[in-house]
């Protein structure tokens, strides 16, 4: 015989019903909730955007081949991922679309610096820094907490006292490192000229040549900063600082050094701290590293004839 | 028309109201996902006051980690080279990958302290007495299968907070008299954390521990229903029975059961009557199907409000200032800090005190407290028992000290471990550009 259930007033239904209704109307606006973040992206309006342009300046076949979503360059032999062509739409654009447009879809002002690093071999930031990866502004351009490799922007320059074509030579010199003076960078070369002069190997061990006096320098741009001493330093509390300051005057920040007061223009000794931060670790293959002997080449104010034999046509 | 509307409304729903005992008790006994529950469960255990349904949410929390676990390792990468890269592609790339992280991450924060007050709630009813001694061994166990899943999945991003995190642990772990060295070679797989390091956390957070933590949950579970339900019964029997509650020697296998223990069926059976209980299908399941909806919800939108961290990546050249664990190791880097004692030339190691000994001694006695505890059964299945006072007070005084200890750690310490209060500007620290 079996029973049958008697309802009961306090039954768990009625106490439970209304929770569970709740709780599954929460579950799904938390659902669409993370479906309209997903699709309101920072980098929407500007695809939306771009065809818009493409066709206006002519290109209307291209504008309708425009597929949206995330773009990448993507190097694994450099392990550089950069996703800034999600929103530099126009960066290979130059021939087409004037430099006139806003940011970020202002075509990359091109010439022979991009002639000779093609975007599909060298991405973007190995020369602008920034996290490749991300794929909203600040992230990109700034990184986030505990991000030591941020975008060199005009204003990050300014705050040194630099334009930003400057200070992005630290970053050109990760590959140039090796060329005795190299076109279009200036305060490296600047600094590579001060560093023969001054004869600072005499005393620092660079690359497996030099004195002991002082430290190593062959990696100092890997240095931690916080294990510097700034209490003598006047100003911002950064190693770029810090260097200007001791090049100019190391008995100022460092008061019983050996190493002698240069009292150098300051435009000298930020050209070296350029060049000193630009010494670090890099795992470039050897395709990305130019041969020292062309840089130099170019440099001669007449066309050198180079006895090699797979010398650049184009200098 | 209103019946017609109410029987449209049962079918669109599908809800499930079992017309007699005998069905609802098929309900669970035939489906093979359901036939690990009772048939019927005290009212007195359904009440949301006793237990707060606290493991049953640490059980939906190893779920909703075990699910998005798995679907994050479709994207994982374990090398030193790739892993960060990884984890930034889900951030940037992967559609919902975000989301995904977050909420696996925010769930596995969330199981450390909801385990731990699903122990406390435990602890402060009492129920841990006589056969359940057992099943909070193995709730010990749990806790530490936790903790170690936790730690172990804190270093696979491979960024500097993950990497500098496990060099501490690591090192703590180091400081352990005699074994100390060899187990932290085992942990590290070298001396130094690496690729080896990584693989060995990977293998552990996705496979062993996992498994290791789900066989145990099994156990868990079968223990309740074999110590006759929760100890949330045990006032009820007690008032019940005028004889003391040993039962006969025919029915025992042991008065002090710790593998052993009184039958299922005698057990859940004994003294209590039919108003007592409820059939488990449908009123067990839906509260569990609530708990576990209540549970994802949280997760969920903790992974919308905020993200999980990550840092730069992992470069053993920087350390970061401070270092610290995880926050649910936080505590005994705290008392490594301060118990450090210089006495002249000699050196008190606050490693071996601090990070060593306070915990081996606390879980020790956490283990054996079970039987230890002389407090009258009567105490038993109710909150805050006046005879077990002085043992609660200890307890909380405890729990407290390390939450103080986590606070300061987490909130209060700054460069060079130094301690800030709020408000005191903490020193910039200087950078590269
Ligand atoms: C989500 C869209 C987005 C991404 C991704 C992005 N940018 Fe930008 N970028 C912008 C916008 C918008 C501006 C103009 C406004 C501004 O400066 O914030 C800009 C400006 C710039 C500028 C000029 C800065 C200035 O101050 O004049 C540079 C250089 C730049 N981006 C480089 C990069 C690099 C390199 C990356 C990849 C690491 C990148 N961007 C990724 C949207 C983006
Ligand atoms: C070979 C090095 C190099 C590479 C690779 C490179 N850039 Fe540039 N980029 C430069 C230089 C140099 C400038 C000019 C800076 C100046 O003179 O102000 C520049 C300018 C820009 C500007 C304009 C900034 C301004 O304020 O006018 C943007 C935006 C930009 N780059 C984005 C990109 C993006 C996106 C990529 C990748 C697709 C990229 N760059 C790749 C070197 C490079
Ligand atoms: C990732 C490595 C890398 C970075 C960063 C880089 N370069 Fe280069 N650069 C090269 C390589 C490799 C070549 C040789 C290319 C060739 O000859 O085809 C080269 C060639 C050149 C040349 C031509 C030299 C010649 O012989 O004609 C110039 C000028 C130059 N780079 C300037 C720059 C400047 C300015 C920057 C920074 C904005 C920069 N490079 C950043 C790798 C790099
Ligand atoms: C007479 C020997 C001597 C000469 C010449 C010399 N230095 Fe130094 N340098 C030292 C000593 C000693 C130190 C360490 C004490 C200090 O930090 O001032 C040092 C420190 C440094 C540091 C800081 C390194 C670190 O990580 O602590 C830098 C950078 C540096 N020198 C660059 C240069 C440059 C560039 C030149 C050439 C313009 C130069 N030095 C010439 C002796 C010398
Ligand atoms: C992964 C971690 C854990 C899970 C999933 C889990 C799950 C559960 C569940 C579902 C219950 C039923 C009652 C309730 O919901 O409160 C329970 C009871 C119990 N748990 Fe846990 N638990 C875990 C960890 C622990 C820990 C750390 C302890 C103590 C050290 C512990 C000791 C107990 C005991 C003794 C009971 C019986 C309580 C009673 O009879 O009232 N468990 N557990």
């Amino acid at each position: 015989m079996e029973q049958p259930l008697k309802p009961s007033p306090d039954s768990y239904e009625a106490r439970d019903f209304g929770w569970l209704v709740a709780m599954s109307l929460l579950f799904f606006g938390l659902v669409a909730i993370g479906f309209w973040r997903e699709y309101r992206t920072e980098w929407g309006p500007y695809q939306h955007e771009f065809p818009e342009i493409l066709g206006h300046y002519g290109k209307g076949e291209e504008a309708r081949k425009f597929i949206p979503g995330i773009k990448q360059i993507w190097i694994p032999q450099i392990a550089v991922t950069d996703r800034c062509i999600t929103c530099h739409l126009g960066y290979d654009w130059s021939a087409i679309l004037p430099p006139s447009l806003a940011q970020p879809l202002t075509p990359h002002p091109a010439g022979d610096l991009i002639a000779k690093h093609p975007f599909e071999k060298f991405g973007c930031t190995p020369c602008h820094g920034g996290q490749g990866w991300a794929t909203t502004v600040n992230a990109a351009h700034i990184g986030g907490p505990g991000w030591i490799d941020p975008m060199l922007t005009p204003a990050l320059a300014a705050s040194q006292g630099l334009t930003m074509d400057q200070m992005m030579q630290m970053r050109c010199n990760f590959c140039h490192r090796h060329d005795e003076a190299t076109p279009g960078m200036d305060v490296i070369n600047r600094g590579k000229t001060l560093l023969r002069k001054r004869k600072c190997i005499l005393c620092h061990s660079i690359e497996g040549r030099g004195g002991n006096t002082g430290p190593e320098l062959t990696y100092e741009g890997d240095s931690n900063p916080e294990l510097y001493d700034f209490s003598r330093v006047a100003g911002q509390k950064t190693f770029f600082n810090w260097n200007v300051q001791h090049l100019m005057h190391a008995s100022r920040i460092t008061p019983t050094t050996q190493m002698p007061d240069y009292n150098m223009p300051i435009d000298d000794a930020r050209a070296l701290t350029l060049l000193i931060l630009s010494w670090r670790r890099q795992s470039f293959p050897p395709e990305y590293i130019p041969a020292p002997s062309e840089a130099a080449a170019a440099m001669q104010p007449t066309p050198a004839t180079t006895p090699s034999a797979n010398a650049p046509e184009h200098h | 028309m209103r019946e017609r509307l109410s029987k449209l409304w049962r079918t669109l729903a599908w809800s499930w109201s079992p017309a007699s005992e005998r069905e609802s008790s098929e309900a669970i006994v035939k489906n093979f996902w359901l036939h690990w529950f009772p048939v019927k469960v005290a009212r007195a255990s359904m009440d949301f006051n006793y237990s707060f349904w606290l493991g049953t949410a640490s059980a939906a929390l190893l779920a909703i980690l075990t699910i998005t676990g798995v679907m994050l390792m479709f994207f994982y990468v374990p090398s030193t080279e790739r892993a960060y890269g990884s984890i930034k592609d889900l951030e940037y790339a992967v559609s919902f990958g975000r989301l995904l992280r977050n909420q696996h991450r925010w769930a596995a924060e969330g199981m450390v302290a909801v385990v731990f007050i699903h122990m406390a709630r435990v602890f402060f009813t009492g129920a841990y007495r006589g056969p359940r001694a057992m099943n909070w061994l193995v709730g010990v166990a749990l806790l530490f299968a936790t903790l170690l899943l936790s730690f172990t999945g804190y270093l696979l991003p491979w960024d500097q907070l993950a990497y500098w995190a496990v060099t501490v642990g690591t090192g703590i772990a180091r400081q352990a008299p005699i074994v100390g060295n060899t187990l932290a070679l085992i942990l590290l797989g070298g001396n130094q954390i690496g690729q080896q390091t990584l693989l060995r956390f990977y293998v552990m957070h996705v496979f062993f521990l996992p498994v290791f933590a789900w066989i145990l949950f099994g156990y868990h579970m079968w223990r309740v229903r074999k110590d006759g339900g929760l100890a949330a019964i045990e006032p009820l029997r007690n008032a019940r029975t005028s004889t003391p509650r040993e039962t006969p020697a025919a029915k025992s296998y042991s008065l002090f059961g710790v593998t052993v223990g009184t039958s299922v069926a005698v057990r859940s059976s004994m003294q209590l009557e039919e108003r007592d209980q409820v059939a488990a299908s449908p009123n067990l399941i839906r509260r569990m199907m609530l708990v576990f909806l209540i549970v994802f919800n949280a997760t969920l939108a903790a992974a919308l409000l905020f993200n999980a961290p990550l840092e730069g990546p992992a470069n053993p050249a920087v350390t970061p200032n401070p270092a610290k664990a995880p926050w649910y190791f936080v505590w005994l880097q705290e008392l490594v800090a301060s118990t450090t004692i210089h006495l002249g030339p000699y050196t008190v190691s606050g490693a071996l005190l601090g990070g060593i000994l306070v915990p081996g001694i606390l879980l020790a006695i956490l283990a054996a407290w079970p039987f230890l505890d002389q407090s009258p059964r009567e105490a038993e299945g109710l909150w805050f028992a006046r005879n077990r006072n002085r043992q609660n007070l200890v307890f909380a005084a405890i729990t407290g000290a390390i939450i103080i200890l986590i606070f300061v750690g987490v909130f209060l310490r700054g460069p060079y471990w130094r301690l800030y209060w709020p408000g005191m500007p903490r020193p910039a620290m200087p950078t590269l550009m």
